[in-house]
Order: structure tokens, then sequence, then C-alpha cells
């Protein structure tokens, strides 16, 4: 036999360099160990990889479209804002010297907006006036169906001027071309149908559909008289050279009481931009709710892994590798499968924006250019990589912290071992920094720290529930109800078992049906406020240009109709804020919930007296006959937001003349009414001499509305009649839109629940197996062990089901309550539904993983089992 | 006397992955009532197998199987689940007890299972019988691995089944917890007329049977 030499010792002085290279094969043994390991596939990953694809993907789908639409909005922004600068008053048009300023320094195109009826025989609608001038569209193009050039359209025939209408309208009213059509007092001929106006999206929220005509028609109609309602629009086309800032600062400096509002190509459409922001940041939010669901699927995945790989471990710390060896092979094996369900997620959000996003794009109200844009797929990268370290950190921190003699015993179990300080630290760390991405990235950083910590708080309490419901589940099983009852007891009991992962199962699905039940409550006790409470207190009619000398004419007529009850008129004017206690607008430090009030121009009316119904809160009402400076009575909750007190200062810019008047009394405003209710009241000498009309609400029965509207129209066509049951309708049918778009992001976070849910029920299957072989030798039938599973499943969705209904509610009270200050209904319908939703999800999952266990044969599984 | 338990020239043929393969051929044997049978042989010579026919846990693919004068040959699941209710308990080397169930209701179930009158009492007297009654409530968990086959021998034979089958039922204690653990299932088997058919590869067990039965590569050796 050949004998082996023993090796030779080490010399003493390669001792040391020994060590370092016992440092660096450390990681070099643990790379390649972990690789070896990933060798065996993937299989103990598809829920670890399915809860970090859905989160991620998601985000990465919400910003990459939103991307898109931030980008047709900017590269259209000629085209949507119909010039390259924009600038608008309210009331009156350019002064000569303010069109001369402006012809000066580029091409220019006039137009004129307002509200008004249309007419043909007896059928009316409500639509949105636009008058344009010659050059109109300076951007983009016009299109009418069946070609031809709009200007040319719109070119008066025999001294009738022509008027293009949206589709939707010209059917409402059956026009066909050559119809004779009233709109306000004037006649225009019907000529066609609007295929594309090109700053459609800058015009903000429409009352009604379109209709275009010329600036000298409705000015020939006598529909542009002084005091009317309307807003006339400047578009200009500059110089590709001209810097749109100092243009801007140019027209305040020659004209700083113009009171007119600026904007440029660069935020054409500041309506629609507010407004895909915030709907992009609370879908990305949402988003953010689905990883942090995933990353409880995420932990147990990675706990349910490692257990089974106790020999494994066992082994290689026999074999001499250190607890900190072990956690680096474990830690660079998750690491690997995370970054490749970021790396799958990434490319199917993104991807499937991209491909499909053309394909949807011509439906869009809104510009888009779909493309794959790298920011938001780094954000959704980073906020998964961020999640997935957070989730994983705590299971692998154990293989730190286990004892040899604990792996060998078999007595181990990841979640009840303290990972230690150092690891404590690293997760708040890791936690602080996803909570900073999220909200340093995000465009509405409040609305994120708001909603992170309604998440937050959210997973504490539904940890906790979960963790409380399986503790009297454990002790249920034990106690008379389930004497005689082994398929509850067993139920119960499976529940309540520390490793049934009901905490978990708990929280995620509960998040999910949470998140639904939250937006359908919402929804439904919105569509409540606005189909069943306001219209109790709203009037039937708005009236809008009621001329002075109308109205105790209008009065009598209106009041005449069967079935009106109430008239309340008012005179009304239209100003833009510039100053708040002597110091500019834009400089003002405000309250940012008041902000609404200086962004563009605010209702204005003046009075004698106090105003019926109004509550005076602080300060008092200027007598009947006063005469002195101006007043102004401001709404009391606006008014402390931009910062005003009694003796303070407002100047507003009515038809381009500054009015600075002190604040004497607050007032309380009722706006869900929807009476006549003013931001600002003036003393009645303030706006001496200024021309304006008058609006008015008329409360009616429904029965009274179309009398009401035949006899207003008839008799009066300049006044514009505004039946507020169909506003409230267009307004209820947008928020119900909005609902659907949010109730599919909800829908996001429920589907990594269920990936949760499928996961537990998959870990659990082993059990169920030996549960069911044990259960047949001591003589239970197939139907009675299949029942304990389904009970256990029913019951466990059942508990998350009622847990998401109690948080959800308690979220859309909240929202309810604190946001729009109105009563609570909570739903029955969607009540059961969420209870039985969340029951019915997961007997699903579980029976899904039941039928397995019950068909493998007693012997087999027993025998396996004892090894 | 009818027998028991009778086997007629039985066959089990299991698949595998490298191809079926028999592992019982051509047993028949009876048992009276009230015998005691103890089945040795080498590792792999089908003891254990035979065992799970008997407990109806594994169908036959050749021969008759009649037990407590069923046959159980062309039984179904359910059927089989019925025959063993109350009639035959079963204790295996690792125990198998529910790991979410106390002790007593580990002993609870079959009576249950079984529709018995007051299935606690009876519990806590077979607990008490094992020796057990201070440890009620405590999960398998708690339990040494001799107590848990304790509790495991208790829930065998609550029912007062009429066959108690017993796959090496020492095998996973030491020497002294095994010795305890057998004569304690002697005892109670006497004392409960239970005809006793053990798998093992103790002689020293064997020979407390009153009959013994070797295998060698599935079948009974002459």
């Amino acid at each position: 036999m050949t004998e082996i030499a023993p090796d030779a010792p080490a010399a003493a002085g390669s001792i040391a360099s020994s060590q370092d290279s016992r440092g660096f094969n450390a990681l070099r043994f643990a790379w390649a160990a972990a690789l070896r390991e990933l060798r065996g596939g993937l299989a103990g990953f598809r829920v670890f990889l399915a809860c970090l694809i859905l989160g991620v993907g998601g985000i990465a789908a919400v910003g990459s479209v939103t991307t898109a639409i931030e980008r047709g909005l900017a590269a259209e922004g000629q085209s949507i804002l119909g010039g390259d600068a924009a600038l608008t008053f309210s009331y009156r048009f350019a002064s000569d010297d303010e069109r001369a300023w402006m012809a000066e320094r580029g091409k220019v195109v006039e137009m004129v907006s307002m509200r008004s009826l249309l007419r043909k025989d007896e059928e009316r609608a409500l639509a949105e006036v636009k008058g344009v001038s010659a050059g109109y569209p300076l951007y983009g193009e016009a299109l009418i169906a069946g070609g031809g050039d709009l200007l040319e359209t719109l070119r008066p025939v025999d001294g009738v001027h022509g008027i293009v209408t949206e589709r939707v309208l010209a059917q409402r009213l059956d026009l066909q071309p050559g119809d004779d059509v009233k709109v306000g007092g004037g006649t225009f001929v019907f000529r066609g149908v609007i295929e594309q106006e090109p700053d459609r999206a800058s015009g903000g929220f429409a009352m009604g559909p379109r209709v275009l005509t010329s600036v000298e028609g409705l000015r020939e109609a006598g529909m542009l008289q002084a005091g009317v309602l309307f807003e006339a629009g400047y578009r200009l086309k500059l110089p590709e050279t001209g810097d749109l800032d100092a243009i801007e600062a140019e027209f305040e400096q020659a004209f700083p009481e113009a009171g007119a509002r600026w904007r440029d190509r660069r935020n054409a459409a500041p309506g629609i931009n507010r407004f895909v922001d915030r709907l992009g940041a609370f879908l990305t939010i949402v988003g953010i709710a689905a990883l942090a669901v995933g990353g409880v699927g995420i932990g147990a995945a990675v706990r349910g892994y490692l257990t089974r790989k106790v020999p494994t471990i066992a082994a290689l710390r026999t074999l001499g590798a250190t607890a900190g060896t072990v956690f680096s092979i474990y830690l660079i094996q998750i690491g690997m499968i995370a970054a490749l369900g970021i790396a799958i997620g990434v490319s199917v959000g993104g991807g499937v924006v991209a491909l499909l996003g053309p394909v949807f794009a011509k439906d869009l109200p809104v510009p888009a250019e779909f493309t794959l844009y790298p920011a938001p797929l780094a954000e959704a990268a980073l906020f998964g990589a961020l999640a997935a370290m957070l989730f994983t950190l705590w299971p692998l921190a154990w293989l730190r912290r286990v004892k040899p003699a604990q792996l060998f015993r078999n007595a181990v179990d990841p979640q009840q071992i303290w990972p230690g300080w150092q690891i404590v630290l690293a997760l708040v760390l890791l936690a602080a920094a996803l909570a900073g991405a999220i909200i340093g990235l995000s465009t509405t950083p409040k609305l994120a720290a708001w909603c992170l910590g309604g998440i937050a708080g959210a997973f504490v309490i539904l940890r906790l529930l979960g963790w409380m419901c399986a503790r009297v589940a454990r002790t249920l099983s034990h106690s008379s109800l389930a004497q005689r009852r082994p398929g509850l007891r067993l139920a119960l009991g499976a529940i309540g078992a520390p490793s049934a992962g009901t905490p978990g199962v708990v929280l995620a699905l509960g998040l999910g049906l949470g998140v639904l039940a939250a937006i359908a409550q919402i929804d439904h006790n919105m569509q409540k406020l606005l189909k069943d409470q306001l219209p109790e207190d709203a009037p039937a009619f708005f009236f809008v240009d009621i001329q002075s000398a109308q109205l105790d004419p209008f009065r009598a007529q209106v009041m005449g109709v069967d079935g009106t009850e109430r008239l309340e008129t008012a005179p009304m004017l239209r100003g833009i804020v510039t100053e708040l206690n002597g110091v500019p607008a834009k400089e003002a430090t405000i309250d940012p919930a008041g902000a609404w009030v200086l962004r563009g121009d605010r209702g204005v009316s003046y009075s004698a007296t106090v105003p019926t119904g109004v509550a005076i809160t602080e300060g008092a009402w200027w007598a009947e006959d006063y005469s002195g400076p101006p007043l102004v009575s401001i709404a009391e909750e606006e008014g402390r937001e931009l910062g005003l007190s009694i003796g303070g200062s407002v100047t507003v810019n009515i038809l381009g003349r500054p009015i600075t008047a002190e604040v004497a009394n607050f007032r309380k405003v009722e706006w869900r009414g929807m009476g006549i209710n003013f931001l600002m009241i003036l003393s009645p000498g303030a706006l001496a001499g200024a021309p304006h009309t008058h609006i008015a609400t008329l409360y009616a029965d429904q029965d009274a509305e179309a009398p009401v509207m035949r006899t207003v129209s008839r008799n009066m066509p300049n006044v514009t009649p505004v039946l507020v049951r169909e506003q409230i309708d267009t307004v209820s049918e947008s928020l119900g839109k909005l609902g659907t778009a949010t109730r599919w992001g909800a829908l996001a976070v429920l589907l990594t629940g269920l990936a949760v849910l499928i996961g537990t029920a998959a870990a659990g299957e082993e059990r169920r197996t030996s549960e069911a072989a044990i259960l047949k030798v001591l003589g239970a039938s197939r139907r009675a062990i299949l029942a304990s599973f389904a009970l256990r499943a029913a019951l466990t969705g059942a508990i998350a089901g009622v847990v998401a209904l109690f948080w959800g509610s308690l979220s859309a009270w909240s929202v309810m309550n604190y946001v729009f200050d109105t009563p609570f209904t909570l739903p029955l319908g969607s009540t059961v539904a969420i209870i039985l939703g969340g029951a019915a999800l997961s007997l699903l999952a579980g029976l899904g993983f039941a039928l397995g266990p019950l068909r493998r044969k007693p012997a087999r599984v027993l025998r396996t089992a004892a090894g | 006397m009818e027998p028991l338990v009778r086997l007629d020239r039985i066959g089990l043929t299991l698949p595998s992955q490298a191809g079926d393969v028999e592992i019982l051929k051509g047993i028949s044997m009876d048992v009276a009532p009230g015998e005691s049978v103890a089945i040795v042989g080498p590792s792999g010579s089908g003891k254990s197998s035979l065992l799970m026919v008997l407990g109806g846990l594994e169908r036959a693919t050749g021969g008759t199987v009649s037990v407590l004068g069923q046959d159980l040959t062309e039984a179904d699941e359910d059927a089989l689940a019925a025959l063993r209710r109350g009639r035959v308990g079963v204790v295996f080397q690792s125990f198998h007890l529910i790991p979410t169930m106390t002790a007593i209701e580990n002993i609870q179930v079959p009576l249950e299972i079984a529709g018995h009158d007051d299935p606690v009492a009876r519990a806590s007297e077979m607990l008490a019988a094992v020796g057990l009654a201070d440890r009620a409530r405590h999960y398998p968990a708690q339990l040494s691995g001799g107590e848990q086959q304790r509790v495991a021998l208790a829930r065998a034979l609550a029912p007062g089944p009429e066959l108690l089958l017993a796959d090496e039922p020492t095998g996973n204690l030491d020497g002294e917890t095994g010795t305890q653990v057998t004569e304690l299932m002697f005892d109670l088997a006497r004392q409960f007329g239970a005809t006793l058919i053990l798998v093992t590869h103790s002689d020293v067990l064997a020979q407390r049977c009153g009959r013994v039965v070797r295998m060698s590569d599935g079948r009974i050796a002459a």
C-alpha cells in the first residue's frame, strides 16, 4: 500500500498571509457555494419572485405611463397651449397698448371662451363656446369632419356666422349641416363636427361639449357686452430663441395692473399636469404598498428556504465554515434571485407600457409619448432592491446567530431567534432609506409621506390583529367549542400554530382587501354625497350673465313657473388676487391649502347688507349706506389660509383695475351646499361703475326644470342656465372613472396578497399531507379531512376579510371625515363582499393545495416521514 | 374460529424511478383473535409494507386480504378508513402525533371520529393508563420521544380496537425507554384483548410474542 506523507507544517511567517487569504477565500468560497446551490433551480423561490415582480413591475408601469404623458404634454406644449405663450383676461379684451406690445413680440391670435346655451328648435344644451380669430391655430391643426379649413367653415355667409360642434352635441341636438342654431342671443348656422381641436386640453374642466365659432360672430350676437362672463385669450407665436421668463417679466413690468394670467408652452395644461402628477404619485404609493405586501411573502419564502436548508447549513458549519461565511452564501443567493426578480419586474412593467401604450395612445385624452424611459425603471428597481433587502435581512440574520447544536437537533425556527442589534440597526437604516427614496423621488412628497405613514401603520395594526387572531384560534381549539369536533379543532389549531404563517396571511390579504375596501367605500360615500345628499340641498339651476335690467323680469318669469320654490341672486364679477397685506401674492407666505385661491380668477360680489343665511364669525358688516374706502368680507377658512386677519388687506384686480380692500369680517361659507357663495364680498362702493352681470340660483322641483329652461332660453337668450343635476352627474361620472382607475391600482396590492396567500398555502402542503395521512389512519373519511382543510382556509380568509374591513373602513371614515368633512356610512354590500371575498380567495388557495395531500397514500407519507 | 386476519397469496408491487419493485411476493398467513405475532426480518424484506397492507394503509396488488371479516382487496379509501375507525389501532416508529394538538386532544381524535360518548373522559383514562396524566395539556414538541410514543399508544388503544398494529414501536427510543414502552404495549393489549401484530428488528421483542414470522425478500421465510 502506498504511504501518503502528511502535509508539511506551515512556515511561521506565512500565518499572517494565510489569515488575509482566508478572508479573501471565504468570499470566493461563498460565491462558489452560492452558485452551486442555485444549480438546484429556483423552485423554492416562486412566491419570492412573484411578489417582487408584481411590486416592481407595477411601480415601473405607473412611472412609465406618467412619464410618457408628461413627455407628451411637454413635447406638444405649443399645440396644447395653442402658442408659445398665452395671456388671458377676464371680462375684457386686451387694450390697444397691450395688443401692440404682443404684436411687437410675435404673431398673435385672439380667442374668446364662455359658456352658453345652444338651441335648435326646442332642444337645448349647455356648451363651452369658443370664438377664434384669423390665424388660429398657431400650432397644430384643427380638423373638421369631412375635411375643410376651420376658419373658412366659420366665415359668415349672408351675414350668418358658422359654428362647428363636438360630435356628441351634434348628435344630441340632431344637428345637420345648414341647420340654424341659436347661441346666446345670436343665430348661427351649423356647418360640421370638430374632429380635432389642438389646444382642447389646455381648456380645463368643461361643463359642456365644445362649440367653435368666430370672435366676430360672438361679438355680433351681442354675447361679449361689458360685464358678461367671458375670457379673452391671446396666443403668441414667439421666436424660437425667445426667453419665456424674460418676456413674462417684461409684460408684468409694462402692465403691472393688467390682471392678466400668463402661461407658456412649458406648462401648457397645468390642470392636467397636476392631475397626472397626483394620480401617478398615488398609484406609485399603491405600487409600493403592493411591494410592502410582497415583502411579507419575500420574508416568508426566505424563512421557508432557510428552514429547508438546515441540513446543508449544519454540514457547512461542521466542515469549518463560519457563521459569517454561511450568511454570505445565502445573502449572495438571495441577492441574485432578487436581482433577477427586479430585472424581470422592470422589463415587464416598462416593456408592457412601451409596447401597448402606442396602441391605446389614440384613445387617451392627452398626448403621450410611449417608449422605454430609464428613470422610472431605475426608480422601481431601487424601491425593489431596498424592499427586498429590508424583508430578507431579518430571516438571513438568523444564520449568524444560530448555534450548530440547534441545527443538529433540528430545533430551529428562524422567526424565534433575535437577530442582534447590528441587524436591527441595519433594518432601521434600510427602512429610512426606502422611505427617504420614496418621499424624495415623489412629485408630491407630503402625500407620499402621509401614505407611507398610513401603510406603516396598517402593517403594524394588521400584523398585531393577525397575531391576536392566531392566539384566539389557538385558545378556541382547546375550548369546549372544539370538543367532539376534531375537524374544527384541527382547523383552529392549524390557524393558531406559530408555523402556520397566519399573521403574515392576514397582513398580506388584509392589506390588499383593505385597500380595495377603502377605495370602494370612499367611492360609495362620494357617490352618495353627489347623488343623494348634494341634490337635496343643491339648487336646480344656476343662471349666469343676467343683466341688471333683466333682474326683475327674470324673477317674475322664473317664479311664475309651477314648482319653483326660491330664487336667489347676486352681482358677479371675477378678479385675480394680486396682493395680500400689501405683499405680491406670488411672494406671500400662505398655507398650501389656500393656494387654489391665487390660481386663476375668483368670483367676487358686493352687497350692502349681510346676505341671507350668512354667519359672521369675526368682525362686523359695514353699514348699509357705507361709502368709505373698500371693505371686504372673506370666507373664514380661506382667509386664515391666506394669512389674513381683521384689518389686513387684499388687492383684487378686476377688469384691469386693482382694488385694495380692508378685511372687515370673516364669514362661514358652506361650499358643499352649492348655493351662491363668494370667497370675497366687497362693500358696494368699491365696484362703482364696473360693468357686471348677475348670477342666480333657483330651487325647484325636477318637473319644473324643463319649463324653466324653455322660458329663460326663449325670453332671455343671453342668460345661460346650468342644470345642476347634469353637472353633478358629469362629476359623478368622472369620479366613477377615477374610482375605477384607483381600483385597478388596488388590485395590484390584492394580487400580491394572493401571491403571499398561495405561497403560505404551498408551504403548508407538507404538513397537511402528514395530517391527512394520520387522520386516515385514525379512521377519518376523505370528506371529513377535506372539510377540515376547507374550514381552515375559509376561516383564515374570513379573518383577513374582517381585519381588512376594519382598517379599510377606518381609512375610508378618516378620509370622508377629515378630508371631505362629510358623514360616513358603511355600505352593507361591499362589507359582506369583502369578508366573503377574503374567505373565498383563501378557500380556493387552500383547496388547491389540499387535494394533493388527500390523494397521497398514507403508507407512503408516513414511511417517508419516518425517514 | 374464524381468523381475525387472513392473507392469501398477496403481492405488492410499487412503482419507483427505477421501475416497478415487487415488495411482497405471494404471502399467505392467518392470525387468530387474541394472538400476538412478531414479524421480523432484515431491512427491505417487506415487513413494514406487510403491516401497512394489514392496516388497509396500503392496497395489495395481488391476492386477497381479509381483516376483521372484511375483504380489503377492492375496498376504497373511505371504506378502509371506516374499517380502522375504532377497530384497528396503529403505532408508528415516528409516533406521528398531530403537532397542533395537546396530548389529550391527540387521544380524543379517534374517539371523536368513532363517535364515542365521552371522548374526554376516555382520553383522560388512557393518558393516566400510560402514566402521563400530568402532561395532558402539553404539545408533542414538549414531550420526550418515549412520552410521545406512550401518547401514540394511548391514542391507538383508546377506542378499544380488536387489532393493534405496531411498526417498530421502539425504533426511535433508547433501550430503557423502549423497554418501558414495550411493557406498556403488551400490558394494554392484553387488558383490551387486542390481537397484536408488530414489526421489529429486535429478537428480544419478537420473543415476547406468541408467534414469530420471519420475512426475507418479500416472502415469509420457511
